[in-house]
């Protein structure tokens, strides 16, 4: 194809050639290739092994990836990108550049492109892993992926921060500057954000109500709320505009339209970004943990995500979200005798069922309430949250486990027995307890341990326990209301 | 006429680097000489359009740089190369004389061949995938070059261009010099009379930011005959006559 050719199909095909021909160089000379292993082992020290050591929850771990590694990419890119914003005054080039007729802003756009690109592909790739190993291990509800949109915005607003002030400042302590104080900036900015409704949460390594963390109870059991992250959005587009609009406006950087297209873009940024701000001021805390701002709220993510919950097939079966089914086994496994033995007696439940906690801001911080480790509903329903739901620090798998099968089982005898100091109900509960109580750990402290060795009533928990489980069922099934009542003494117990 | 400046002035500061020169040069090669300090680079540069002059007017390629869409029209046909030539050290030849000819808005179907030829007329076909790290002085003066004609320029600027190169590259580039003056108006700056001696139609003698001589080499060599003036070469010695002449 000749050059006549291309010039023929028009100025505009050819303009796309010429731009795509200088990306190409830009792309293979660009700096940030070299700190692309960097940007690599950071995720993986920072972001990727926190992540593996939480629980395989989509939200946890994309809430914990959009601010780690965000936090990774800020030092990064600012310094790459400032150091490319240096390079044409570090490599006195100014002059021969500024006699070139491609305006200095095009040609400023094409080296933060490039440097943008590689980033953008280093993150996209880092959380591409991390969430495709996430989603050999999650279940239930689908990646959230507005945390994957406020970092992929945040890519070129970074860019754009470090190549301006490289440019401004075109000296080669600029770029290690900008890069510490870019990530002091954004690392101190969030100790400003106080409450749901300061504008200094529109900062993108902010994912939720910062004094809450990214708890397991946020956003599956309702939708991931995207106010926030749209915010950010519209504030890290008009952050990028405004910055990129900003080297464009000196009389050097090109003719008379492309300075008012620069100066329109500047305009433009500011506004967006100052919107935004003024937007995350207006936030709410969500009674479902997250961040509400009315005017971007849609009502329809107040409703609550649907879903089939997993069960165990124990006798009671204990069902959670699918979501929690990692959890499922280490609840319902060790208390599968207990509950063997009290499915069907009067009084305990027929399903054990997780549900939802809501959050309240008040002046102490945020409450968390719930309505679980109670009976609701006819047949009776024994609700129970996890205690990471509960705004708890993130424990493992078995640590939440541990923490919860203790209260159940007090729960689930207390219902069926009665919790009081009635010789007939302590020795019974310490002959149901005595299966299972190995598993229980320090929970539930006291539960049917009041009993004093060699009492009539120790003797008589001695030989409830000894019975054939069928035995005690069925005696339970027939006796428990009026054992629950205080109407039955040890001699009748069996 | 490709330059047409007239009383044209420059100041940095309280310095009056150019001072009132007025010039027109058509296609050919013009040699700009005079000592350190004389204006030449200053001179340049406001031909180069890289700063706008104090006063005075400049009208290049009949254009009126100082209006933003000529300024444009004259960028893509000129070529420059600066006293001190930055590079950047990570592109190869070949790169670094493509990133020029798509910023002077070569036509990007045009551009490899442009390339190519440019490479080759500095002698650089060899080190053509070189980083430019990896080039001798001489040999980034080369590449330097190479991105000033790539465009196939109607008015080349060169500021000291055979700085660093050895003889034998400089009489090579006295050859390139003269096969670009057949279309083009060349501008050379140089302390190296012996350039402008074999190489340009034209010598522009410059001192204290004026154009104390303009004329032909032949004529430059006549002001110097029958004086005592220092010099070991004709020329030189009507470089130091004049010099002397026009401090006195």
């Amino acid at each position: 194809m000749t050059a006549a050719t291309v010039e023929d199909r028009g100025p505009g095909r050819a303009w796309v050639a010429g731009a795509a021909r200088l990306m190409r160089i830009e792309l293979r000379r660009n700096a940030m290739i070299w700190m692309l292993p960097v940007a690599g082992v950071l995720f993986w020290a920072l972001t990727y092994r926190r992540s593996m050591a939480l629980a395989p929850l989509w939200n946890v771990r994309a809430m914990t990836m959009q601010s780690t590694t965000i936090a990774v990419f800020i030092p990064t890119v600012t310094g790459v990108a400032a150091w490319t914003g240096t390079r044409e005054a570090r490599r006195r080039l100014t002059d021969l550049l500024s006699v070139t007729s491609r305006s200095r802003w095009r040609r400023q756009l094409a080296s933060w492109a490039a440097t943008t690109a590689w980033a953008l592909g280093c993150y996209l790739a880092c959380v591409g892993v991390l969430y495709g190993v996430t989603a050999t291990q999650a279940t239930g509800s689908g990646p959230p992926w507005w945390p994957v949109l406020v970092g992929a915005a945040s890519v070129p607003a970074l860019a754009a921060l470090g190549f301006t002030a490289g440019t401004v400042l075109p000296s080669r302590y600029t770029p290690p500057l900008v890069a510490m104080g870019a990530f002091l900036m954004f690392e101190a900015g969030l100790e400003l954000v106080h409450g749901a409704g300061s504008p200094w949460q529109i900062s993108p390594l902010v994912t939720g109500p910062y004094q809450l963390g990214d708890y397991e109870g946020l956003a599956t059991f309702y939708p991931y709320l995207p106010d926030l992250p749209i915010a950010q959005v519209i504030f890290l587009v008009g952050l990028t505009l405004a910055l990129l609009g900003i080297l464009g406006l000196p009389s050097l950087a090109g003719g008379r339209w492309p300075r008012l297209v620069a100066a329109a873009l500047t305009v433009t940024g500011v506004l967006s970004a100052a919107t935004a701000t003024a937007l995350a001021g207006t936030g709410r805390l969500d009674p479902h943990g997250m961040i509400a701002i009315p005017a971007l709220h849609n009502a329809a993510d107040d409703r609550p995500v649907a879903y089939t919950p997993v069960c165990s097939h124990t006798a009671i079966p204990v069902c959670l979200h699918p979501a929690y089914r990692a959890y499922l086994g280490a609840v319902s496994t060790d208390l599968a005798p207990l509950l063997d033995e009290l499915a069907g007696v009067p009084g305990a439940p027929a399903r054990i069922a997780q549900t939802t906690t809501t959050y309240r801001w008040t002046d102490d911080g945020i409450d968390i309430a719930t309505s679980a480790w109670t009976m609701h509903g006819t047949p009776p329903v024994y609700t129970i949250v996890l205690p990471n739901q509960a705004g708890e620090p993130a424990l493992s798998v078995d640590q939440s486990a541990n923490r919860v099968k203790g209260r159940i089982a007090r729960d689930l005898v207390t219902a069926v027995v009665g919790g009081g100091s009635d010789p007939a109900q302590q020795a019974v509960t310490a002959g149901v307890l005595k299966g299972v109580r190995p598993v229980l750990g320090s929970e539930p402290p006291d539960l049917g341990r009041r009993i004093t060795p060699n009492t009539p009533a120790a003797v008589a928990a001695q030989r409830f326990a000894a019975l054939p489980v069928g035995t005690r069922h069925a005696w339970l099934v027939v006796h428990a209301a009026d054992l629950k009542a205080g109407r039955i003494t040890l001699d009748q117990l069996p | 006429m490709n330059i047409d400046i007239t009383d044209v002035t420059r100041r940095f500061g309280r310095t009056r680097a150019v001072a009132g020169v007025t010039m027109s040069a058509g296609p050919g090669v013009l040699g700009l000489l005079g000592p350190n300090g004389a204006g030449k680079t200053s001179l340049l540069r406001m031909l180069a359009t890289v700063i706008p002059p104090t006063s005075g007017r400049i009208r290049l390629l009949e254009r009126d740089p100082g209006v933003a869409a000529q300024r444009r029209a004259i960028r893509r046909r000129l070529g420059y190369v600066p006293q001190h030539l930055g590079y950047y050290p990570s592109f190869t030849v070949v790169e670094f004389v493509e990133y020029f000819a798509l910023l002077k808005e070569v036509p990007a179907a045009q551009v490899p061949r442009a390339v190519a030829t440019a490479v080759e007329r500095v002698g650089l076909g060899d080190k053509a995938r070189a980083r430019m790290r990896t080039l001798s002085g001489g040999m980034l003066r080369r590449a330097g070059i190479a991105q000033a004609i790539v465009n196939d320029p109607e008015l080349l600027l060169l500021d000291e261009p055979t700085a660093g190169l050895d003889p034998e590259q400089r009489v090579a580039f006295r050859g390139l010099l003269r096969d670009l003056g057949q279309t083009a108006t060349v501008v050379v700056s140089t302390h190296l009379v012996e350039d402008v001696g074999a190489a340009c139609a034209q010598v522009a003698l410059m001192d204290g930011g004026r154009i104390v001589f303009h004329g032909t080499p032949q004529e430059l060599t006549a002001r110097g005959e029958g004086r005592t003036a220092a010099g070991d070469a004709p020329l030189e010695r009507g470089y130091s006559t004049v010099l002397a002449e026009a401090r006195s």
